[in-house]
Parts: C-alpha cells; sequence; structure tokens
C-alpha cells in the first residue's frame, strides 16, 4: 500500500510522465484562459476585474492546500522518522511560496478597485501574511541550515506549527469582519457562483495543479538525486 | 476592439497586471526548477548505478 510513496515509484513516475503532464497543461491553459479572460461574463458589481479571481482563487487554494500537505508530511517525517516525507515537503515548498505570493499580488490588484485599498490588515489578509512568512521561514531554513538532519528537524516544526495557521485562513472570513468576501465555493454546501464563472475557475485550478505536479516532480527528482549522493 | 479587449471596461491595467505577475512568477519557479534538476544530471548516473547494483544484490539474495 505504501509503495506508493517509495522515492523509485516517484522516480519513475517523474521520468514517464512529465511529457504527458505538459501536454494537458498547456492544453487546459488555453482552455482556461479563453474561458477567463475572453468568454466568462462580467461581474454586476466588480464589472471586469472578476476575471482576476481565475488567478487570484485558485493560488490562493493551492498555496493553502501545499502547506497542508508540507504540515502532514513534517508531522509524519518528525514522529515515524520517514525522512522521504520531509523530501516531499522540501520539494513542494518553493512551488507553495510562489503560489501564496500570487494569491497576495493578485488579491492587492483586485482590491483596489473594488475595495479602494490594497492591502489592509483584516482576518484573511493577515492569516494569509502569515502563511506567506512561513513559506519564506519554511524555505530560507532549509537553505541556510547546512547540517540536513538539523534543518529537516527544525523545518518540520515550522510545517507543523504552520498548520494551526491553515484553518484559521479558512474560518478567518466567517469569525472576523473582514472586507474579504465569504467563500463562494464549499465542501459542504452548492456553490453560490454561476456556472458560467464556476466552469474557468475550475479549469484553471486543474491547470495550476497539473503545473504544480510537473514542478513538484521534477523538484522531487533532483531533492531524491542529491540527498542520495550527498549521503554516499 | 483589440484595444476594447485590452482596456478591460477600464480595469485593464489591474487584471493584466495579475495575469503578468502570476505568468512570470511561475515560469521563474519552472525555470529554476528545470535548472536546478541540469545542475545535477551529471551525477544522476550515481543514482542509476546504485539501483543496478540493489536489483542485482536482491536478485543473488533470492536464489539462495
Amino acid at each position: 500500500m505504501f509503495g506508493i510513496f517509495k522515492p523509485r515509484t516517484f522516480f519513475n513516475l517523474a521520468n514517464n510522465s512529465i511529457f504527458w503532464l505538459k501536454t494537458i497543461f498547456v492544453l487546459t491553459l488555453i482552455v482556461g484562459l479563453i474561458l477567463a479572460l475572453v468568454l466568462s461574463p462580467i461581474d454586476y458589481l466588480q464589472k471586469d476585474t472578476v476575471r482576476i479571481m481565475y488567478v487570484h482563487v485558485p493560488s490562493s487554494w493551492i498555496a493553502l492546500f501545499i502547506f497542508l500537505i508540507i504540515g502532514v508530511s513534517s508531522f509524519v517525517s518528525l514522529i515515524f522518522k520517514i525522512r522521504v516525507f520531509s523530501v516531499y515537503a522540501k520539494s513542494l515548498a518553493p512551488i507553495g511560496l510562489v503560489f501564496s505570493l500570487i494569491s497576495i499580488v493578485t488579491g492587492s490588484l483586485w482590491g483596489y478597485p473594488t475595495w479602494g485599498t490594497f492591502w489592509t490588515w483584516d482576518g484573511r489578509l493577515t492569516s494569509m501574511f502569515i502563511l506567506v512568512i512561513s513559506y519564506i521561514l519554511y524555505v530560507s531554513l532549509w537553505s541556510l541550515i547546512k547540517n540536513y538532519n538539523l534543518a529537516e528537524k527544525i523545518t518540520n516544526i515550522i510545517g507543523i506549527v504552520g498548520l494551526i495557521n491553515i484553518p484559521i485562513i479558512k474560518f478567518s472570513v466567517v469569525w472576523w469582519n473582514t472586507l474579504h468576501q465569504p467563500a463562494s465555493i464549499t465542501l459542504t454546501a452548492a456553490p453560490t457562483i454561476h456556472s458560467s464563472m464556476l466552469a474557468p475557475l475550475l479549469i484553471m485550478f486543474f491547470c495550476f495543479c497539473i503545473l504544480s505536479l510537473i514542478i513538484f516532480l521534477i523538484r522531487y527528482k533532483y531533492e531524491i538525486i542529491n540527498f542520495r549522493v550527498n549521503k554516499k | 476592439m483589440i484595444l476594447e479587449f485590452l482596456n478591460m471596461g477600464g480595469y485593464g491595467l489591474y487584471i493584466w497586471l495579475s495575469y503578468a505577475f502570476a505568468t512570470f512568477s511561475l515560469i521563474f519557479l519552472y525555470y529554476v526548477s528545470v535548472k536546478k534538476l541540469n545542475s545535477i544530471k551529471n551525477i544522476e548516473h550515481l543514482y542509476q548505478a546504485e539501483k543496478a547494483t540493489e536489483v542485482s544484490v536482491s536478485q543473488e539474495a533470492n536464489r539462495f
């Protein structure tokens, strides 16, 4: 059952699937961009600025989801001493960092024409800012600490502690009064967004997921080779 | 018509800046990741050699 977590399985997956993943990525990107920028309707209130949503929301989802994986992997690595999970987390972290930065920047660019400000220290924005800081801390400590075991331990702790922030981000729009709108799509209820906007949103999300997987496989391959060679 | 599309109802600057930032960030991330992998491609054979050794050892072990 745990065979899929073996480095060699992922190594082979990386070699065999990259071409197909790239093909799917290009196709979904073309369809997603046409839908997002041309065919999707404008919002009655936000007008054309709603098109920023097709980049902002998928980036935020991926940034959150990746940190969730990092947190769980860090926990498994720290408690059960299964080192491959910290390699997963290390490979994923720069991807999550970039998506969280995209989320913050596109959110600010969306905020100015709709809220009248690029930034405000409300619940959602502050918790997202903390997520970016957690990512920066996680990625930079891996580069700064030369002792692999020490870096692994410290980053695992950051991953586990940072996990606390994930539900705070998710429920910040419910717990506090914020400028940020509540979630339009949840796992427990029907989406409150029209299907003509939901389709490009989900396609762009799928497209970003594929891209994340491609970059993860490249980085994971690098980390495994690097780890094996340096171990000798 | 093209200008109208680029203008995006007067919000073109914010929309195109968002898409441009996302595009350049992701291209940069992909480029850095590929460059990192290519930098150690010359030592990939060490990993492959290790795999070959492990396989031959396990085959030997299975014989007895």
